[in-house]
This record gives C-alpha cells, sequence and structure tokens, in this order.
C-alpha cells in the first residue's frame, strides 16, 4: 500500500504472471539461504521488543486472577475502538480518494493535498485542540453556538476517541488508495460503464475488489496505530489496555506487562487475518488513455461538503484552537519561536535519518515478500509489522534493557542511534508496505535483461531496480519520517540528555498548563511536518501530479 | 531546480551533521539529574546552581513515573547513569526506594526542612509542595457556599457543578491520602457519591482551572498553584481558590521530592545540589515562579499565596506525610475504578 508516487515504467501483465508462476514453487526450498538468513536476522531485531514483553510478563508473573478481573473490560473497549476507527478511516480514505481521483469533483487538485494533512498532527495534540475548541469561549462552542446547536458539555469517551482518531488516521488508507486508483486500468470501468452500469454499481462491483489490498494494508495500519495510541484516548478517558499499560506501568508491573502481551497477541491475530483476506495485489499497469472521470451531477454539493467537513475537523479546527493560544502568549511576548529552533532541527533530523534507514533495514524484507516469498519472509514481515501496535513506551523500555544488559550495545544507551533504532522498530511497518508495491513496480522484463547485462548483483540493484523504485521508497520513507516527528512516548524516554524534540516540549508545556507554549510548539510541528512532507515527497508524486 | 532526490540527499546529510553535532556537546557533567519536573520549571535554578558552583549539571527530564522506571532498569543492570531524581509523585519516589533504588541524603540536608516534609528513613527530602485545593469560578459561586470539607462536594447543591481528573497523579494522591485517614471504606464511599453527582471530567488540572476560568464548570479539584499560574497568563479570569479546612483530606500538601539515587558515584556534589535547592535563592525561586510552597525551614511562600502551618503541626494544617501517600497507588487507582469515575 501506501505506494502513492508511483511514476514509474510499468510492468507488463505477462511479467507479473510469469514472476508469481516461478516463485510459487519456492515454499519448500531451503531456510538457510544468505538473503533468507538475512530477512530473519531483521526480523529477529524487529521482534526484540515483543520478545522482551513475553518474557517480563513470565517472568513478572503476577495474579492471574487479578489479570482476569482488570483485562476483559479495557480489552473490549480496545477491540471495539480499533474496529470502529479503522473501518470508519477505511470507508472515509476510500471514498475521498476516489471523489479526488476519478470524478469531476471541483477543485480536485487542492483536496488531493489539502486532505493529506490531518496526518501532521499528532493525535494527542488534535484531541487536546478539540477538548478546547469545544469548551465555552471556543471556536467550536462559538460556531455551534451560532447556528443553534447546543454544543456537547463532554467530549470524551468511545465517540470522541473514535471521532478523533478516524478523523487523524484515515489518510493511511486514502494515500495507498489514491495511489492505487491512479495506477489502475481503467479498460474495466469502462466496458462496465459501456455495459450500462452506473458509477456507483461499477464503483461497488468493479473497482472496488482491485482496491482490496490497498485498502486492506491502510486499514491495518490504522488498526495497529488505534492498538498502541496513549495520548488521545488518555486525553478523551477512555480506558483502553494502552491505557492500563500506561498507568499501571509502576504501580503494578505484572499486569502492565500482561496487557502488554495481550496488546501483542491481538495485533498478531489481526495482522495474520489481514494477510489472509487482502488477496494478491497485481501488478500496477497504469493506462495511458485518458481517465474517464465520473460527473457527480447533483452529487457535486455533498461531495465538496464531505471534503470540507473533513478538512475543518481534520485541520481546521485544531489548527485555529492551537493558533489562539499561540497568538495570546506571542501577543504578550511570553513564548518566542527562537527557543523552538533547536528542537525543531533535533525532531526533522531525527526523522529524516529515521526514515531513510526504516527503508533501507526492510527493504530485504520486502524484496523477499515479493519475490521469492518464503515461510521465512512472512515471519520477517509479520515481526516487522507487529513494531507498530506495541506501544512506544514499551519499545522504549525493551530497547532500554536489552542494551543495558547487553555488553557490546551498551554504549548504544542514551545516544540519538538507540532513539533512531526506536523509531525504526516503532514505525519500519509503515515503510514496508509501500517498499514492497515499490519492488513489484520494478518489470520483470527489465530485471531479466538486467541479469544478462550485468552480472554482479550490487550494481544491478543500483542501476536497474533502485531508479525505477525510488518513488515508491520516498513515499514509504515519507510516513515514516511523519511518525517520527509525531513521535512521543518513546523520544521521552529515549532522547540523549539535553534532547528535546517539538513533541516532547508540547508535552512539557501541555502537562504544566502553558498553553501558549504548547500552541506554539505545536504549530511549528505542523509548519515543520508539512514543509519536509511537500519537499521531500509529495511535490513529485503522483496524488498531486496526476 | 533541485530534483527531489537531491533534496532527500541534501536533508540526510544536513540531519547527520546537525545530529553528530547535538550528540558532540555536554557529555561527562559533574551531576546527571533526572528532572520529574518539566524544563520551564526548574533549568533556570539549575544553571543559577551552575554559576554560583562551577559544577556543570546535565538535566534528563520526562514523566516522573517513567523515568523512575528508567532509574530501575538501570539500578537492575548496575549503571546508574543518574546521581540526582526529581520526583513530583509521591509514588514514584516509594517505587524506587520500595526498589532499593534511593541512597541516603547526608544528615545536614535533611535538617534543613521540617520533619514531616523528609522521609523518616533519609532516602528523600521535599523541597516543595502543593495544596490540594478546590477552584472556583467566583462569577458562579458565592464564596459563603464553600464548604470546609471536600466531603461536602457530593452535596446535591454541586451536582453537575464539580470538575475533576481523576486519571490524574495529583488527585489519586489525595485519594491515597483519604484513604490514609479515613479508611478504605469511607473513601469509596466518597468516590462513589462523587461520581453520582454528575462531575466533569478532564485530563488534569490545568484543563480543570482553565475550563472554570471560561466557566464551563463551576469549581474544580485541583493542585493550588495552577491557579495561580493561569492568573499570570490572564489577570482577567474570574477564578480564584478556596481552602478546605484544617485536617481535611482535601487539603493535603503533596511534596515534590529529591533524593540521591544508590548507584551514584557523586553523592556529596548531589547533596550540594540538593543543598542549593533547598537555600534561599532555590526555594524562592519555587515561591515566586512556580507558585508553590517552600519547605525549608524559615521560608515564606509568594505573596498573594497564603501560607499554611505545616512545618509545626502537619495534621492542622492538612498536610500527610509523603510516605503514607507513598506505595498502595495500585489499589487507589482500583477504588477509583471501583466507583465508577473512571469508566
Amino acid at each position: 500500500m501506501v505506494d502513492f508516487p508511483l511514476d514509474v515504467a510499468e510492468p507488463t501483465p505477462t511479467g507479473g504472471r510469469l514472476q508469481r508462476r516461478v516463485t510459487s514453487g519456492g515454499k519448500r526450498t531451503s531456510w538457510v539461504t544468505p538473503s533468507r538468513l538475512l530477512g530473519l536476522l531483521i526480523g529477529a531485531v524487529f521482534a526484540g521488543p515483543a520478545g522482551f514483553v513475553v518474557w517480563r510478563t513470565i517472568r513478572l508473573g503476577g495474579d492471574l486472577a487479578n489479570v482476569a478481573k482488570e483485562v476483559p473490560g479495557p480489552l473490549w473497549r480496545t477491540v471495539q475502538l480499533s474496529v470502529l476507527v479503522s473501518v470508519s478511516a477505511a470507508i472515509i480514505g476510500t471514498a475521498l480518494a476516489w471523489l479526488v481521483t476519478r470524478t469531476d469533483l471541483r477543485g480536485r487538485r487542492f483536496w488531493r493535498i489539502a486532505l493529506v494533512l490531518p496526518l501532521v498532527l499528532p493525535s494527542f495534540v488534535g484531541a487536546a485542540a478539540f477538548i478546547a475548541g469545544l469548551a465555552p469561549n471556543g471556536i467550536i462552542h462559538h460556531a455551534l453556538s451560532t447556528v443553534g446547536i447546543t454544543p456537547p458539555r463532554r467530549f470524551r469517551g468511545l465517540s470522541a476517541a473514535w471521532l478523533m482518531l478516524t478523523t487523524f488516521t484515515y489518510p493511511y488508507v486514502y494515500l495507498p488508495v489514491a495511489a492505487r486508483l491512479i495506477a489502475l486500468h481503467t479498460s474495466l470501468e469502462e466496458s462496465a460503464r459501456l455495459l450500462g452500469l452506473s458509477s456507483t454499481a461499477t464503483f461497488f462491483k468493479v473497482i472496488l475488489p482491485q482496491l482490496r489490498p490497498a485498502v486492506f494494508g491502510g486499514g491495518l495500519l490504522v488498526f495497529l496505530y488505534t492498538l498502541s495510541e496513549f495520548g488521545a484516548v488518555q486525553l478523551l478517558g477512555f480506558d483502553t489496555l494502552t491505557r492500563v499499560i500506561f498507568a499501571t506501568r509502576q504501580s503494578n508491573r505484572a499486569l502492565s506487562f500482561a496487557s502488554a502481551t495481550v496488546v501483542l497477541v491481538l495485533a498478531l491475530a489481526v495482522v495474520a487475518l489481514e494477510r489472509s483476506q487482502r488477496g494478491t495485489s497485481r501488478p500496477d499497469d497504469r493506462s495511458t488513455a485518458v481517465v474517464r472521470r465520473s460527473r457527480l451531477g447533483w452529487g457535486q454539493a455533498p461531495a465538496l461538503a464531505g471534503c470540507s467537513l473533513v478538512l475543518l475537523v481534520g485541520l481546521v479546527i485544531p489548527v485555529t484552537s492551537l493558533a489562539t493560544w499561540a497568538q495570546r502568549g506571542i501577543a504578550e511576548g511570553r513564548v518566542s519561536i527562537r527557543d523552538l529552533v533547536q528542537p525543531a532541527i533535533s525532531t526533522a533530523s531525527v526523522a529524516v535519518i529515521a526514515a531513510v534507514l526504516a527503508v533501507a533495514v526492510v527493504m530485504p524484507v520486502a524484496l523477499a515478500t515479493t519475490r521469492r516469498p518464503h515461510r521465512s519472509s512472512d515471519i520477517a514481515a509479520v515481526s516487522v509489522i507487529v513494531g507498530f501496535a506495541i506501544p512506544g513506551l514499551v519499545i522504549a523500555l525493551a530497547l532500554t534493557v536489552l542494551t543495558l544488559n547487553t555488553p557490546v550495545v551498551k554504549g548504544l544507551y542514551q545516544t540519538s542511534a538507540l532513539l533512531i533504532i526506536a523509531y525504526v522498530i516503532h514505525f519500519g511497518s509503515q515503510a514496508l508496505a509501500s517498499t514492497e508495491s515499490a519492488v513489484r513496480s520494478v518489470p520483470h522484463a527489465l530485471r531479466e535483461s538486467g541479469r544478462l547485462l550485468e552480472p554482479s548483483l550490487i550494481r544491478r540493484f543500483f542501476h536497474v531496480d533502485f531508479p525505477l523504485m525510488r518513488p515508491g521508497l520516498v513515499a514509504a520513507g515519507g510516513l515514516v519520517m511523519l511518525s517520527t516527528l509525531k513521535e512521543l512516548p518513546a523520544t521521552l524516554l529515549l532522547s540523549p540528555i539535553g534532547f528535546s524534540t517539538l513533541t516532547t516540549e508540547i508535552w512539557a508545556s501541555y502537562e504544566e498548563g502553558f498553553y501558549a507554549s504548547t500552541g506554539l510548539a505545536s504549530l511549528v510541528l505542523i509548519a515543520v511536518s508539512a514543509t519536509l512532507t511537500w519537499f521531500l515527497i509529495l511535490r513529485r508524486s503522483e496524488v498531486v501530479r496526476g | 531546480m533541485l530534483r527531489s532526490h537531491s533534496y532527500v540527499r541534501v536533508a540526510v546529510t544536513l540531519a547527520a551533521i546537525s545530529l553528530i553535532a547535538a550528540s558532540c556537546g555536554g557529555d561527562d557533567a559533574d551531576i546527571t539529574l533526572y528532572s520529574g519536573r518539566s524544563d520551564n520549571l526548574i533549568q533556570p535554578i539549575i544553571d543559577e546552581f551552575e554559576a554560583a558552583s562551577g559544577l556543570s549539571v546535565e538535566v534528563k527530564y520526562g514523566d516522573s513515573a517513567d523515568l523512575a522506571l528508567l532509574i530501575d532498569e538501570e539500578g537492575e543492570a548496575g549503571k546508574t547513569a543518574a546521581d540526582v531524581f526529581l520526583s513530583q509523585s509521591p509514588g514514584s519516589m516509594g517505587f524506587l526506594e520500595e526498589r532499593g533504588r534511593l541512597g541516603a541524603v547526608p544528615e545536614p540536608t535533611l535538617a534543613l526542612v521540617p520533619d514531616h516534609v523528609r522521609d523518616d528513613g533519609g532516602s528523600w527530602v521535599g523541597f516543595s509542595g502543593r495544596q490540594r485545593v478546590l477552584v472556583y469560578n467566583t462569577d458562579a459561586v458565592d464564596p459563603a457556599d464553600l464548604p470546609s470539607s471536600v466531603f461536602d462536594m457530593t452535596d446535591p447543591q454541586w451536582k453537575g457543578r464539580i470538575g475533576i481528573a481523576p486519571g490524574n497523579g495529583s488527585f489519586q494522591d489525595f485519594v491515597t491520602a483519604m484513604r490514609a485517614t479515613q479508611g478504605d471504606d469511607v473513601t469509596l464511599e466518597f468516590l462513589k457519591a462523587l461520581n453520582a453527582n454528575d462531575p466533569v471530567l478532564y485530563a488534569n488540572n490545568s484543563a480543570i482551572v482553565a475550563a472554570v476560568g471560561r466557566g464551563e464548570v463551576d469549581t474544580g479539584l485541583t493542585n493550588h498553584y495552577y491557579n495561580y499560574r493561569a492568573l499570570a497568563e490572564n489577570p482577567n479570569q474570574p477564578s480564584t481558590n478556596h481552602v478546605f479546612g484544617p485536617d481535611d483530606p482535601g487539603a493535603v500538601l503533596i511534596i515534590t521530592g529529591a533524593a540521591i539515587l544508590a548507584g551514584s558515584d557523586n553523592a556529596k556534589l548531589a547533596a550540594q545540589l540538593i543543598d542549593f535547592l533547598l537555600g534561599s535563592s532555590g526555594q524562592q525561586y519555587f515561591a515566586t515562579e512556580t507558585f508553590e510552597y517552600p519547605l525549608a525551614i524559615g521560608e515564606s511562600p509568594a505573596n498573594n499565596v497564603p501560607p499554611i502551618n505545616f512545618s509545626s503541626d502537619v495534621s492542622n494544617a492538612g498536610g500527610i506525610a509523603f510516605e503514607d501517600l507513598a506505595g498502595g497507588l495500585e489499589a487507589t487507582r482500583a477504588l477509583i475504578a471501583e466507583s465508577g469515575l473512571e469508566s
């Protein structure tokens, strides 16, 4: 998924089919080849924190009766929230992607970029801004009162968490689905339309089935994100398992780790389910013909209203709230943007490096899963993906314990290197799927010719494969970068002494009630994220240009 | 014009350079401090200490509970990095004490504060205090109506008019104090009655004070200094503190403590830092900048903060000894959950 910039040569359908036939026999071959061992080694590194969680849970033992009493409630709430958020994000993300790529929606070029933007807001900042906006004197409160609606007295619980998390995660679905829609051959749709299907029927019967891997892949990321999310559910008072992990991390460590194990098992089950249901994605064979756009007709107005509503909730309201806080502080000379320059540089630096490293590290896994599928590559891929479901706090603790107790690597403790490793493990899953589709986008025929002309595997990779994969890899790195920019719990624990990032600044000022600083630091974070995303990722991607 | 991959290359190079530059600075300071209090509120006084003593201090900031976990893991591995720990939460200090991670604070340092705000065993010393209060909106509440005990906030006249933050550490400390003085049954009864009185729930203290200031809710249970801080940002905010009567658990004093870690190889310098925090400039910094109660003998709070007599008689001041609050946090959390406040 997340294969949005696909300006690459299209593989021939035959190439794809041939490739599958050739590799389908591979499942039975040996586990001990260099590439499989490399894949397993990478998988083992990613599985480190998960292994730590299980080991700690067993070692702490703990009272099973207590776990049986404390876990089911939060577990049920976690499942509810994760399912609701991922389903609604899948629907909204897919619908928006279809609107901006396949219809005559007015201003679709603007919407294409704008609808990505809610992704740059950390969900706890978004939730905090929303809470402030809904309070008397808040902007939402004002707006609702003006149109005669009584604003809700409480903004918390399941519905609030559902709204907030959906709003800030649907781009995980929107991006890959939009990319898939751009890359998809339109001949089938055209035939369907010629045979008299309405555009709605064409969407459900012809287009949607072809989008399945992209929707499922994006939906899985949303699900795992919701599983490990802490800041927003904490603010919104929805007691999920992650909240139990945090609340009892000191007072009842056995319960805390037992809850983390439950999260892990849940994540594994969902990842396995997704992998069995997503279906195989066909090679992207882009049509050169002009895309036929559905006429929205009377639907133009509701479509525009829908897009506006999403953007209003996901960007305009939170940013306005934050700006109100910041502006009050600046006006009174209490906060200054100069204090935020160093944190902004630190944040951007670790994020860019983590992004590049994540793509490099998951590349061997992606090569293995797409070109030489084998049980070993499945294991590696699953352990990369599950890293996203483990809360940042737990990953940080795991790496702390592992580095402190392993003589060879103990020098890494409290260095930015370890912090970056934590980001790579936590967010590698976001790079994996895009990297996989980047690998898939290299035509088989080209690889065959390369093999004849250039015997060196490494040179072939850099001269033939890499240039073709680059747009997909940039997209993969982009998601890791954005997530790293927003990360808080692992950053707080693992940062080297004296190293502050924008999120740690936001957290510290919010905790202490210095809203002016919170607002300003959040706006700087949004600006840095948007700028980096634009220059490094979006500018050349098809989601913007196509 | 640069192509996009050149941008990536330039960005990666710049990022690497700035990281290397960042990681070269500031190693091997004389004292390493893990601070559960954020840098806005502590760094200025650390800077003053560095200037006055000629020693260098490196500080790792974070949540008290997270830092305590880190210190525990470091201690477990025999690689304690920190010399001093400042804890905002009595629970975190209690956790480390229980895990045997705290060393001894020297006698002369302990003697700077009254008995009631330091550990009996001498493993930590309080340096500033926060009192639990009821903040109220002066436009919406007549001070004459305000009760002298937090138990009266379950009265029907406060239905839907009280803001609380049940997930917050200091609310939990307050409940622990109530358990220590009144027992679990009375505490659970109170929490249930409070929940039945339709309280408005918030994520933390500052959210409560902001909400009271905006008139979103009439009153709120919080720490005393949040309102002074809010007033410093917005002097026109119609909110003020009400302190419940003496002996009331609603007026408990929560202590921010300092400890020297068992694994520290700089215990002498560490004590020097704590002495500075307990000295006049340190104490007045907390009094005037964070509006907390200074704890050292002979220091008084900021002008607009009403003095409390915690040093002569703890129970009269509604204060509670630190060790009664420490530990038992899980039981507190369970009571809060049982009352229905946290679901």
